[in-house]
């Protein structure tokens, strides 16, 4: 640095701080997103459910819809909640490109999977392959728009789960249905719940 | 020389910069998630965005969210503008002390 005179009252220090303020509070704004992660843990667990039921009485065709239903239910009731309880809000494109994909995600299972139990047409591997693979689908995307490496392992888990269903049949195609909604779902969830905590609790600087 | 060129002191202000810089990188916030960012307290965050409002910096909307009202705040092309000469100014000016 040289010949730096103070300017409008303010040293070098103050401008830079100033460059710095900025850098951190646009980078702050653009990741803003709808806090999401409790909607995974919820459908986690719905599935889940949804799963026992079907294990406990594999003839009813109402497991799934019952399960699908109550979920829907939950998470209309936990939006009007927190809508309630004034959390804050903010929109940007991220944030609506992320909550596209996922809206439209939902309403695209939620198609297929009704017309298929209706129609009782869920059986063979392809089916529930379908639904991991369109799961992966909006995993990849979310986590190519957030630039969020963890999401893209979980889409790559569902993905991979999806393949499975090809090769593995009976027990084993429980078992990767648990692990799929576990750490796809639940665990992913409880982990976002966690930063999102994380980043409430740090503001990006004090001001006097 | 060249004339150094002159900041916004609108801008300038630490808090009212942290929350231009915040505002531009949205379509629109509300006043809590403002206030929670930038770890301000009610009343510093209400007069600051008072300044930039009567500067036509941002525009301010009041909605309600249920039963809870809300005050949401844009940046308007004004306030966009004024952001990108502060940016050019800050820019010469440490251009300037290199």
């Amino acid at each position: 640095m040289s010949n730096f005179e103070p300017h409008n009252g303010t040293s070098r220090e103050d401008l830079v701080e100033r460059v710095t303020l900025m850098e951190t509070t646009i980078a702050e704004g653009r990741q803003a997103t709808a806090r999401f992660g409790w909607i995974f843990v919820l459908w986690g667990l719905v599935d889940l459910a949804g799963m026992a039921l079907q294990w406990e009485r594999p003839s009813s065709m109402w497991n799934w819809p019952v399960a699908i239903g109550v979920g829907m239910v939950l998470q209309f009731a936990g939006v009007a909640l927190r809508r309630r309880a004034g959390s804050e809000s903010v929109a940007n494109t991220q944030s609506r490109a992320i909550s596209a994909i996922w809206g439209m995600m939902g309403v695209t299972l939620i198609l297929y999977c009704f017309t298929a139990i209706f129609t009782g047409k869920t059986y063979g591997p392809g089916y529930i392959a379908a639904i991991f693979m369109t799961i992966g689908l909006a995993h990849a995307a979310s986590a190519i728009i957030l630039r969020w490496p963890v999401q893209g392992a979980v889409a790559a888990l569902w993905w991979a789960g999806g393949l499975a269903c090809f090769f593995l049949s009976g027990i084993w195609f429980l078992a990767i249905f648990c692990v799929e909604m576990l750490f796809g779902m639940v665990f992913f969830g409880l982990y976002a719940m966690w930063l999102e905590r994380k980043s409430l609790a740090a503001p990006v600087e004090q001001h006097a | 020389m060249p004339e150094l060129p002159e900041l916004d002191p609108v801008v300038h202000g630490k808090l009212r910069l942290a929350v231009l810089s915040l505002l531009i990188g949205v379509e629109e916030a509300d006043f809590t998630w403002l206030r929670q960012k930038t770890g301000s307290t009610d009343g510093n965050l209400g007069a600051q965005m008072l300044k930039l409002e009567e500067a036509g910096y941002v525009a301010m909307e009041k909605r309600f969210a249920g039963r809870k009202p809300q005050t949401l705040y844009r940046m308007t092309p004004v306030g966009r503008k004024a952001l990108a000469a502060y940016v050019s100014a800050l820019k010469s000016l440490l251009g300037a002390a290199l």
